[in-house]
């Protein structure tokens, strides 16, 4: 197997869901000393950046987002492993801590948000729902997050993403991170009132809008 | 029908799953199942369709579908499960009319049947929130003096002495009954004391808020409807059979209310509306439910007027109606800004699939449904007549229609037109309209509905 068929392997076994595929070929690439990283980035990572631009057309939906994912973590098995014991280290794009905030029990729209920043190459942290703000905060501190990210479903929760901000503030750490708000209640407005520093419509933007906003500090 | 003290057990007695589990390794291999056991596909081409054996074959297979997944319940981590007998018989046992209202305004919301050309319940308004008491007596009462207004959804007031109320807090309670005492006088103020209000208690996020400012005092009453939600997807939480033990005491209606997320765990078209339907079913089992909204949402755009959206309404509407008979209001969230043609054309299309397919009026909710004070009660007289005009047409007549409306708007749901706030076409002291184009915009929309087949006639 050369590493071209092995990445066409890895991509075809994302986008069929197919996790024994993903498997058998992760080994293969381990038992024929096949670059690991370039079985994730040409293979794996090309799948995922299409079934991004599916659920984006609307060709696909959440099971299968959550399929493709399950489907990569199956072949990452294997080859994290192989890609370490090379020396070489996987670029992750950033870390994010998100969740949604205290009185909000809302989860699919974060869900979402989370699947499709995993799958677009980030680190993410799934805090769940009605999450108090100290352990946004904790959590950051903790995993050195490059953003933290608030859901709010319902007009009366959106004071718990202000309330994140202003404690970052009082603790002298606001700059420190990156702060992104979206939800069902949350305006461009409230956004910027409460001064975050991006604002989503939906998960596909805030993957795009995170990326951008990443690339311009690094 | 199963007992609600037997529906509480299920509860607290049903099997163990972490919710991850209950997604992953029940709700969306059964789902998928269920689609290819049933062979339910969706036509782009008839986003009204006039399928009766489609629409009984969507009923099994949401049957079959609710008996393998039941609900989930997060306070117990448990599985609710109910078998195919127990959901039938709640379906042959299901409400089919619910009387709301008191003194002239007391009437009987009914399901109706496909293509059956009754006119429908005209139920106005929309959840949106205002900040502005003003602005607030003024749009229940330009709503409650709509002459065909059968009753009324209030806006959320969420501001107390300048501060937002947060979930759960003693203002939310405080601003819950305020939200109450202002629109039954705002009804009082159109002459109509007696409208029900149905979207009890908007404002109101916890059981504890609801059951306060459900104290006679404030104006609600029994005639009311009071809203038990489940959340996205199948979710009973305690909250909300906290809220069925209450008002089932009281003698009230419930009215249980679904969103079921298009992109979400329900995948596309054919699981949405599986989905659509079963959360009807669960409002009668579970909720006790005396009527039903039902409000699918498209999770990228936020909006319930895209073509597949059209398709499973329409479907689940002619699915419920033909099989188990409970009246439903369908609330439209449209991507076009209240008094935008985008909004109109959105709005023509949804009603007509509703209302073709046995399904009451819920007037429009502008997607851009989080900003204030955009209810336009002159946009709420359109909903009635284009409810009532689509009642003279049957599914098939509607269809080709639907097509050219989706033409018009397709093109513009995601970008769709900002629309006006109140204070850009009424006057704030008097109520009346002050924007004479916004008017004059109005009977355009009408003629320009005649012309493509809805035959709308100007309300006196």
């Amino acid at each position: 197997m050369t590493e071209k068929e092995a990445a066409e392997k890895l991509k075809e076994a994302i986008l069929s869901f197919d996790e024994n595929l993903a498997e058998e070929t992760a080994r293969q690439v381990v038992i024929n000393k096949l670059d690991p990283l370039n079985a994730v980035n040409g293979g794996l990572v090309s799948g995922l950046d299409l079934i991004g631009e599916k659920y984006e057309n609307d060709e696909i939906f959440l099971p299968e987002l959550m399929m493709a994912a399950k489907t990569f973590s199956s072949a990452m098995q294997i080859l994290e492993p192989a890609i370490m014991e090379s020396g070489q280290e996987r670029t992750i794009k950033g870390v994010i801590v998100l969740g949604t905030v205290k009185g909000d029990i809302h989860k699919i729209g974060k869900d979402i948000v989370i699947l499709l920043l995993r799958n677009s190459g980030y680190e993410v942290h799934d805090l769940g729902e009605d999450v108090d703000l100290f352990t946004f905060i904790e959590t950051a501190k903790k995993v050195n997050a490059d953003a933290i990210g608030l859901s709010a479903l319902l007009t009366s929760t959106l004071s718990g993403q202000k309330d994140v901000i202003d404690a970052l503030v009082q603790e002298g750490m606001r700059d420190r991170y990156i702060l992104m708000v979206g939800g069902g209640a949350v305006t461009p407005e409230w956004a910027e009132e409460i001064g975050a520093d991006l604002y989503a419509e939906n998960a596909q933007t805030a993957v795009r809008k995170l990326t951008e906003m990443i690339g311009s500090r690094k | 029908m199963l007992s609600f003290p037997d529906v509480i057990d299920r509860a607290v007695e049903g099997p163990l799953m972490s919710d991850q589990d209950y997604y992953l390794k029940r709700y969306v291999p059964e789902l998928t199942s269920v689609i290819q056991k049933y062979k339910i596909k969706y036509n782009p081409e008839t986003p009204l369709p006039s399928d009766d054996g489609l629409a009984d074959t969507l009923f099994e297979a949401a049957v079959d579908f609710f008996s393998r997944v039941g609900a989930y319940c997060p306070d117990t981590s448990r599985v609710m499960e109910f078998t195919q007998d127990e959901i039938l018989r709640a379906a042959a046992e299901a409400p089919a009319e619910a009387t709301f209202g008191e003194g002239p305004d007391r009437k009987v919301m009914r399901s109706r049947k496909p293509d059956d050309h009754s006119e429908p319940w005209y139920h106005l308004g929309g959840g949106i929130y205002t900040t502005s008491e003003a602005v607030f007596m003024n749009q229940v009462e330009g709503l409650a003096s709509i002459r065909k207004a059968n009753s009324l959804s209030i806006p959320t007031s969420i501001n107390i002495r300048g501060q937002d109320a947060r979930v759960r807090s003693p203002h939310e309670v405080l601003a819950t009954i305020k939200t109450v005492t202002m629109a039954r006088d705002a009804c009082r103020r159109a002459g109509r004391p007696g409208l029900p209000i149905l979207n009890g208690i908007s404002t109101a996020t916890n059981p504890i808020s609801m059951f306060a400012a459900a104290y006679p005092t404030f104006g609600l009453r029994p005639s009311d409807g009071y809203l038990v939600d489940s959340l996205a997807e199948l979710v009973v939480d305690f909250e909300a059979l906290d809220k069925v033990a209450f008002f089932t005491n009281i003698g009230a209606n419930i009215g249980s209310t679904s969103t079921p997320l298009f992109g979400g765990y329900n995948g596309g078209a054919e699981g949405n509306a599986i989905v659509t339907l079963v959360y009807n079913l669960l409002g009668i089992l579970v909720f006790r439910a005396t009527y039903h909204y039902n409000a699918p949402l498209h999770t990228k755009l936020r909006v319930s007027s895209t073509r597949p959206l059209l398709w499973i309404i329409s479907l689940a509407n002619q699915a419920l109606h033909r099989n188990a008979p409970f009246a439903t209001l369908n609330l439209p969230y449209l991507a076009g800004g209240a008094g935008t043609d985008c909004y109109y054309y959105e709005m023509a299309a949804y009603h007509t699939c509703v209302v073709t397919s046995g399904g009451n009026v819920l007037s429009g909710h502008p997607s851009i449904a989080v900003e204030p004070d955009s209810i336009l009660p002159l946009d709420h007289v359109l909903n009635v007549e284009f409810g009532q005009a689509a009642s003279k047409l049957t599914r098939k007549e509607a269809n080709p229609m639907i097509l050219k409306l989706l033409e018009k708007y397709e093109g513009l749901l995601k970008d769709p037109p900002r629309g006006h706030r109140y204070s850009d076409c009424y006057d704030l002291v008097t109520g009346r309209i002050s924007n004479a184009e916004y008017e004059k915009n109005a009977d355009r929309v009408r003629e320009e509905m005649k012309s493509i087949g809805l035959p709308v006639v100007k309300s006196t």
